[in-house]
């Protein structure tokens, strides 16, 4: 059966990539998964492949490419589930592409990335050997439901994986309450660094309240967003201790990839690479697409910064200004990708964000909502820098950036797609 | 004399869901083109009834089940003072989760009964998981307002009792229940709705008359805003409507 499965699956897959039906990257799996429900299962369990599941709302992308980079680096064979097919039938459409005709994985590491809410999902079906989760902010609210509710399904879901080792985020408390009672199976990575720390709280704060007693959480610092050094007065959970804190190397800016690149770090640290090893094959890292991923396009340089959320958004804003922004097109698109819902644009703190000496420019399905986020922030962009069409707006950006500036865009996920469309002429999905 | 309102926004730290917060905003920005100083009084848990009763409009948005628990806990100490203020005519806008506990009852889908403050002639069922959650751009249409144009996300369904008026009639999405067209609530001057959005930016009409009305209770007079550039709130709206095939 498994057999007939993978020669359809890799028959259809072909045939969608020479008729450039994008690539073709879920048809396979979903066909698979229609034929035999166990196929992934079934393949898995065969294979000496270890998996790593990557979930989260912020970071996925970021953390699974850090990964394969340091895997790669230290001659191990990895593939991903990658074009954000997120869901079951991607990851056997990828196991479909990866096999060989009788079903055998030659690979040492199957990195997959695991939207928050098909979790618990993925892993009635797969066993994995890490699961990495880096944090659980608001996201795409009117799909999703509530993060509370993803929470408590998460916790469910890992009760019942028992071989499964847990790299979790000991600053996010929703996902360091993950571990509470598994302490044999779970490693936690955090910040601990002066330099990142806020006294304050942001407003896109999410779990502030103790998920285990619903106390609301002390805080002695914040690094961003609900993440910090936590405590809970009343039932006294408290951030775990992380096993690791800091590291010598940074291939990305902000506070936010920090995060990712520890849970990257400290996931092959356990499986026995040296930090000199680590380090070496985080110096040569590039970017995800998308994600602070710098193209060249007529001699200038274009960064773009997938900002999906309030958080992202925020994150985005504090690391371009450390970087002395003088151009910003931000994107905003209410496709289901994005989320159709754009009300989380008040939640950003352009107020403290956006400074005087950043020129804006302004695009998207929503530009009209965003224009009037801004309006509200007391920044007014000009009138010809608000623009219903992507690639005007592009244009103009680029035009007015100088030679040694960098052209900065914020997009919404189906807007960066659609920008770096734009941009490199080039088709991802 | 500069005229001043205090705006009181009730749990901004716990029911601050889905941009509500933009509410506040619009509110303060509105006043500030116009002159008109405010002050946005938070009102976390515990705050004293004297700190409420200073307030000239109130503002409440929705919120994730565990911090609706902690807030109920919270406003049942107060929920005299708030009536009293809502019965004066007091402008208030309650958002969501805040609209559905100004009603008796929330009936959650397991029939369990969670008490609401009573103050509004109203009660919300949750029908559970398989019925599907009301999603998506909503417009309905107010006989002062017009079109007021948002985003609704809700799992209740909310039924009006005979002592309250909806606050419009549903022209696009679901409103209050998905079939009785109504969306919202409207008592003395005070609104409960579904739409997030936020709902008071990309509706200025509306936005000013909880401003005027506010001004007119604390000034005793009848209070002409002065008219504001609403051109990119237009823009807004017409980017919607346009989608949704309506004319506004």
């Amino acid at each position: 059966m498994n057999f007939l499965i993978l020669f359809l699956g890799k028959l259809i897959s072909k045939i969608s990539t020479i008729l450039r039906l994008g690539n073709g990257s879920t048809w396979p799996g979903h066909i698979a998964l229609g034929l035999n429900p166990n196929f992934v299962n079934q393949i898995l369990k065969n294979s000496k492949t270890k998996i790593i599941l990557v979930t989260g709302t912020n970071g996925k992308t970021t953390t699974a490419k850090l990964l394969q980079t340091i895997f790669e680096k230290n001659n191990q064979k990895v593939f991903l589930n990658s074009s954000g097919a997120n869901l079951l039938n991607g990851i056997a459409s990828s196991i479909i592409l990866k096999s060989n005709f009788a079903g055998n994985l030659n690979f040492d590491f199957a990195i997959f990335e695991v939207d928050e809410n098909t979790l618990p999902q993925i892993t009635e079906t797969i066993e994995p050997d890490f699961i990495i989760a880096l944090n659980l902010f608001r996201d795409q609210l009117d799909r999703y439901g509530e993060i509370n509710t993803i929470a408590r399904n998460w916790k469910n879901a890992y009760e019942k994986l028992k071989k499964t080792q847990f790299i979790l985020n000991a600053d996010d408390p929703q996902i360091a309450y993950l571990g509470e009672g598994f302490d044999k199976k779970s490693r936690y990575f955090g910040l601990n660094d002066p330099k990142f720390e806020y006294k304050t709280q942001q407003h896109a704060a999410d779990s502030i309240l103790c998920p285990k007693c619903g106390t609301k959480l002390a805080y002695e610092a914040f690094y961003f967003s609900h993440l910090g050094k936590w405590k809970c007065d009343n039932c006294g959970l408290r951030r775990p201790t992380p096993s690791l804190e800091n590291f010598n190397y940074y291939p990305l800016l902000g506070t936010y990839a920090i995060y990712d690149t520890l849970a990257a770090i400290l996931t092959t640290q356990i499986l026995g690479l040296t930090d000199d090893k680590i380090e070496e094959a985080l110096r040569v890292f590039k970017p995800a697409f998308g994600r602070q991923e710098i193209t060249e396009v007529e001699e200038k340089k274009v960064q773009l910064f997938l900002s999906k959320n309030p958080t992202s958004f925020n994150e985005s804003l504090r690391t371009i200004n450390a970087g002395n922004a003088k151009n910003l097109l931000i994107v905003l698109n209410d496709r289901i990708p994005d989320g159709t819902d754009v009300s989380w644009i008040w939640d950003i703190d352009f107020e403290t964000l956006i400074t005087k000496n950043t020129k804006l420019y302004l695009a998207g399905d929503r530009v009209y909502d965003l224009a009037l986020r801004l309006k509200y922030a007391g920044i007014n962009a000009p009138e010809e820098n608000i623009f219903e069409d992507l690639e005007s707006a592009v244009q103009k950006g680029l035009n007015e950036t100088s030679l040694s500036e960098i052209f900065y865009i914020l997009p919404t996920y189906s807007a960066m797609l659609e920008t770096r469309k734009i941009i490199t002429g080039k088709k991802i999905l | 004399m500069k005229q001043n309102l205090i705006i009181g926004w009730l749990y901004p730290a716990l029911m601050n869901i889905y941009g509500d917060r933009g509410n506040a905003i619009a509110l303060a920005k509105r006043c500030e083109w116009r002159g008109i100083e405010t002050e946005t009084i938070m009102l976390d848990p515990g705050f004293s009834k004297e700190n409420l009763k200073k307030c000239d409009i109130l503002l409440m948005g929705g919120a994730q089940d565990k911090q609706q628990e902690a807030v109920a806990k919270d406003l049942f100490k107060k929920t005299e003072t708030l009536q009293t203020m809502i019965e004066k005519g007091v402008p208030g806008l309650y958002i969501c989760g805040a609209y559905q506990f100004l009603g008796k009852y929330y009936k959650e889908a397991n029939g369990n009964i969670i008490k609401g403050l009573g103050i509004f002639d109203l009660y919300t069922e949750n029908p559970g998981d398989t019925a599907k959650r009301l999603i998506g751009n909503a417009v309905f249409e107010n006989n002062v307002f017009g079109k007021i144009i948002g985003f609704e996300n809700h799992g209740g369904r909310t039924y009006l009792g005979a002592d309250i008026q909806p606050f419009g009639k549903v022209i696009k999405g679901f409103g209050n229940n998905g079939r009785d067209n109504n969306e919202g609530a409207m008592y003395k001057n005070s609104f409960g709705t579904y739409l997030h959005g936020p709902i008071l930016p990309k509706n200025p009409l509306f936005a000013d008359y909880l401003v005027s009305k506010a001004l007119g209770i604390k000034y005793k007079t009848e209070i002409v805003l002065k008219k504001l550039d609403d051109n990119l709130e237009q823009k807004a709206r017409l980017a919607i409507a346009k989608r949704l095939s309506i004319g506004i």
